[in-house]
C-alpha cells in the first residue's frame, strides 16, 4: 500500500491507524505494551503511579465494552465486579495470608497470596455474575440499565452493611502487599515500579484476551446480537444464553481490574462498588467511542490524565465535573464515535488536505481547509437542532 | 412424496382480532408453495407462528426432523432454526452494521454450533470462508463482500436477506415477499434464484408474495389466506381462477 510517494502525512497516518485502528496483530500487541513498560518505567515516580492507575482503569473500560458496544447491552452495575475483584483480593490478604505462608515459605507468601486473593477476587466475581447476568439479560436497553444498577446497589449496600461481618463497613479492608525473598533479592510488591510491572503485565494480556474474544466466533455472534437480536435467534442463536455467557466474560475481567485497584491503592472500600464507579467505564467509552476497540483505551486516558491536569490547579478542582459534563456533551452532540473515532475522521482530513497541497499548493491546501471547516461548521449547527451525527466508524 | 412441515388448527388472537384463524396444512417436499392474500390476510403471522416468533392462541405445529415429525409447537426461535426452519424477512432483517461476509459468518457459525469458541478467527477460517464464497456467488454478493450493509442498495440488501436464511441449510425456508421493494429486473433475478434454489437444493420452499406474476412463474400450488383463514388451496390455475379469490382480492384493492 505504502510507496516512497506517499506524503509525510499519510504516513504519520497509516503508523497511527496500525496503532491504534483495525486490523491489530499479536506482535503490535506485544510491542505497544513493551513500549509503555519501557518509557513509562523510566519517568519519575509519580508518572508510573498515575499512568499505573490509567491502564486499570483502562481494562475496566475495554472489559464493559465487550458487552456495550460489542453486545448492545448497557450495564449500569458492572462496579459490582470491580468491587467484587478488590474485596476477594482483601479478604484473602487478610484472613489467609498465614495460611498460605506455611505452605510455601514466608519469603514466597506475599506472592502467593497476592495470586490466590486475585484468583478469589475473580471467583467471587463469577459467582456473582452468573446469576445476576442470568436475570438482567433476559431484558433489554433502559430496563437492562436499571436491573443492573439495582444489582449493584444491593451489593454495594451489603459490603456496607457489612451483616457477616466480613467486609468491615464504611472503613473497607486494609489491602498490605508486603515484601518477597527470593534467592537472595528482595522487593516489595506494592513498590511503586514493580506494581506497576504487575499491572502492566496482567492488563496487557487481559486487554489482549479480550480483543482475542471481540475477533473469535464468540465475538462474530456478539456484533450480531447488537445488530439484531431476532434475527441472530432466527439463524439458531440462542440470545439470552450468548448474552449470558457474555456477561459473565466481561464480569471476569472487569474483576481483574477490581484486583489490581485494591493493591493499587491498598485499600478495598465500597466506593469500588459505588454506582458512580459504574459511570467510570461508560463515561470512559462513550469519550472514546464505542465503536472502536481502542476507543475505551483512548476515552480512559482522557478521563484520567484530564482530570489530573485540572487536580492540579485548586481553583478548577471542584469543578472537575463541569469540565467532564462539557467534554461528554460535546461527544454526544457531534462526535457519536468517541475521540478515536474524532482521531479517524481527522486523521482522514490531513489525508485529503495534503491531497489537495499535492494537486494544487498550498493555495490549493488553505482554500480546502477553510472551506472544509465552514462546511463542518455548518452540519455541526443543523446538527445540534436536528439529531445525532454519525460519522462511521467501525468494529474490531 | 413426504410432508415435511403441518399445522393444525392453529390460530392466533391479538385481542378479538383473528390474526389466524384456524389454519390446517400440509406442505411436501415436492412442491413450491406460494401463500397469497390481501395485506393483513394474516401471511406474517402464519410465518411468525411456524418460526416461534408468537406463541399460537391454540392449535400445533408439526415440523419433520431427522426422518420423524416432531411437535414444534411451544418452541423458540432459536430451536425452530436449529430444527431445520429458516425464514426470510418481508422487511429486511440483517447485520447493517456488520460486512455482507461477517452477516453469513454470523449464520455459519451459528449453523456449525461454534458460537461459544472463543479462540479460532473467523476472518483467518478458510474452510468457512470457502462455504461463505459459494454462498456469495450464488446469490450474487461477491462483488460486495467486504462492503459494510448498511450502506448496500435495496435491491442488495434483500439477496443478504435471502442468503442469510440460507446459509444454516433449511429442510423448509420460508420466503416472506422475497420480491418487496425490488425493481423488474431486480424481481427477475430473485425469481430465477428461487428457482435455481428450488433446483439445487434440498429444501422445501414456501413464499408469500403480492406479485402475481412471481407467484404463477415459481408455484406448484397456492394457498390463498383472507382475514386469517385459508379461502382455496391447490393447483395455480385452479386456484386464481376460483371467483372468491377474485372477489377477496378486489374487496381489499378497492379499499
Ligand atoms: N403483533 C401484533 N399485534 C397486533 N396485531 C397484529 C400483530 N401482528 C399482526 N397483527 C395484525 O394481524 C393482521 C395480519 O397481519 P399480517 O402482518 O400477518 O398480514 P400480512 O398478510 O402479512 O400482510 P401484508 O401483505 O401487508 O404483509 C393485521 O390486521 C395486523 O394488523
Ligand atoms: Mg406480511
Amino acid at each position: 500500500m505504502s510507496t516512497q510517494n506517499d506524503g509525510l502525512v499519510d504516513r504519520i497516518g497509516n503508523v497511527g491507524r496500525q496503532a491504534i485502528g483495525n486490523g491489530w496483530t499479536t506482535e503490535r500487541f506485544a510491542l505497544l505494551g513493551l513500549l509503555a513498560l519501557v518509557v513509562v518505567s523510566v519517568g519519575p515516580q509519580f508518572q508510573v503511579y498515575l499512568f499505573t492507575e490509567f491502564l486499570i482503569i483502562a481494562l475496566f473500560a475495554v472489559a464493559f465494552n465487550l458487552l456495550y458496544g460489542y453486545t448492545g447491552l448497557l450495564s449500569f452495575g458492572h462496579a459490582m465486579f470491580f468491587g467484587a475483584g478488590a474485596y476477594g483480593l482483601a479478604i484473602v490478604l487478610r484472613d489467609y495470608q498465614s495460611a498460605i505462608a506455611e505452605i510455601v515459605g514466608t519469603g514466597l507468601a506475599p506472592l502467593a497470596t497476592f495470586v490466590v486473593g486475585g484468583i478469589a477476587g475473580v471467583a467471587l466475581a463469577l459467582l456473582i455474575a452468573i446469576p445476576v447476568g442470568y436475570l438482567s439479560v433476559r431484558l433489554e436497553e433502559i430496563y437492562f440499565a436499571l436491573i443492573t444498577l439495582a444489582f449493584g446497589m444491593l451489593f454495594y449496600s451489603l459490603l456496607l452493611q457489612d451483616p457477616y461481618g466480613l467486609t468491615n463497613g464504611s472503613d473497607g479492608i486494609f489491602v498490605a502487599l508486603g515484601g518477597v525473598e527470593l534467592g537472595g533479592t528482595e522487593f516489595r510488591l506494592a513498590g511503586r515500579r514493580i506494581y506497576y510491572y504487575i499491572t502492566a503485565t496482567v492488563v496487557t494480556i487481559s486487554i489482549y484476551g479480550i480483543w482475542r474474544i471481540v475477533n473469535s466466533p464468540f465475538g462474530t455472534i456478539c456484533k450480531a446480537l447488537r445488530e439484531s437480536p431476532d434475527r441472530a435467534a432466527a439463524l439458531g442463536i440462542n440470545v439470552s444464553v450468548h448474552r449470558w455467557m457474555t456477561f459473565i466474560v466481561s464480569a471476569l475481567f472487569v474483576s481483574i481490574a477490581g484486583v489490581l485497584i485494591a493493591g493499587f491503592s491498598s485499600v478495598a472500600t465500597p466506593n469500588e462498588a459505588h454506582w458512580s464507579m459504574s459511570a467510570t467505564p461508560v463515561v470512559a467509552t462513550v469519550i472514546g467511542g464505542a465503536s472502536y476497540f481502542g476507543g475505551p483505551i483512548v476515552g480512559a486516558f482522557l478521563y484520567h490524565y484530564v482530570r489530573w491536569g485540572i487536580s492540579r490547579f485548586p481553583a478548577l478542582e471542584a469543578y472537575w465535573e463541569l469540565f467532564f459534563g462539557i467534554m461528554l456533551i460535546v461527544v454526544v452532540l457531534y462526535f457519536k464515535q468517541g475521540a478515536a473515532g474524532g482521531l479517524a475522521m481527522v486523521g482522514a482530513w490531513l489525508r485529503n488536505v495534503q491531497a489537495a497541497y499535492d494537486r494544487g499548493g498550498a493555495n490549493a491546501a488553505t482554500a480546502f481547509v477553510r472551506e472544509s471547516i465552514g462546511e463542518k461548521l455548518g452540519s455541526m449547527m443543523s446538527r445540534s437542532t436536528t439529531g445525532r451525527s454519525d460519522d462511521g466508524g467501525t468494529d474490531r | 412424496m413426504t410432508t415435511v412441515l403441518r399445522t393444525e388448527e392453529l390460530r392466533k388472537q391479538f385481542g378479538d382480532l383473528v390474526a389466524t384463524d384456524d389454519v390446517s396444512l400440509e406442505f411436501d417436499d415436492q412442491h413450491v408453495t406460494s401463500i397469497i392474500g390481501p395485506n393483513g390476510a394474516g401471511k406474517t403471522t402464519f410465518y411468525n407462528l411456524l418460526t416461534g416468533v408468537l406463541q399460537p392462541t391454540s392449535g400445533e405445529i408439526w415440523l419433520r426432523k431427522d426422518g420423524d415429525m416432531t411437535e414444534i409447537t411451544d418452541a423458540e426461535p432459536h430451536e425452530v432454526a436449529r430444527s431445520g426452519l429458516s425464514r426470510s424477512y418481508q422487511i429486511t432483517n440483517i447485520f447493517e452494521g456488520l460486512t455482507v461476509r461477517e452477516n453469513l459468518q454470523v449464520a455459519r457459525i451459528a449453523h456449525e454450533g461454534r458460537t461459544f469458541d472463543m479462540r479460532s478467527r473467523p476472518d483467518a477460517d478458510e474452510e468457512l470462508n470457502e462455504e461463505i464464497d459459494d454462498l456469495m456467488e450464488l446469490t450474487n454478493l461477491t462483488e460486495i463482500a467486504e462492503t459494510k450493509c448498511d450502506t448496500l442498495s435495496h435491491g442488495e440488501k434483500r439477496n443478504v436477506e435471502i442468503a442469510l436464511a440460507l446459509a444454516i441449510e433449511p429442510s423448509v425456508f420460508l420466503l416472506d415477499e422475497p420480491t418487496a421493494g425490488m425493481n423488474p429486473t431486480e424481481t427477475e433475478e430473485i425469481v430465477s434464484l428461487i428457482r435455481e434454489l428450488n433446483r439445487d437444493i434440498d429444501a422445501t420452499f414456501i413464499v408469500t408474495e403480492h406479485d402475481m406474476g412471481v407467484v404463477t412463474d415459481i408455484s406448484d400450488r397456492i394457498v390463498v389466506l383472507a382475514e386469517g383463514a385459508v379461502l382455496a388451496d391447490g393447483e395455480p390455475e385452479a386456484v386464481l381462477s376460483d371467483e372468491r379469490v377474485t372477489e377477496a382480492y378486489l374487496g381489499s384493492e378497492t379499499v
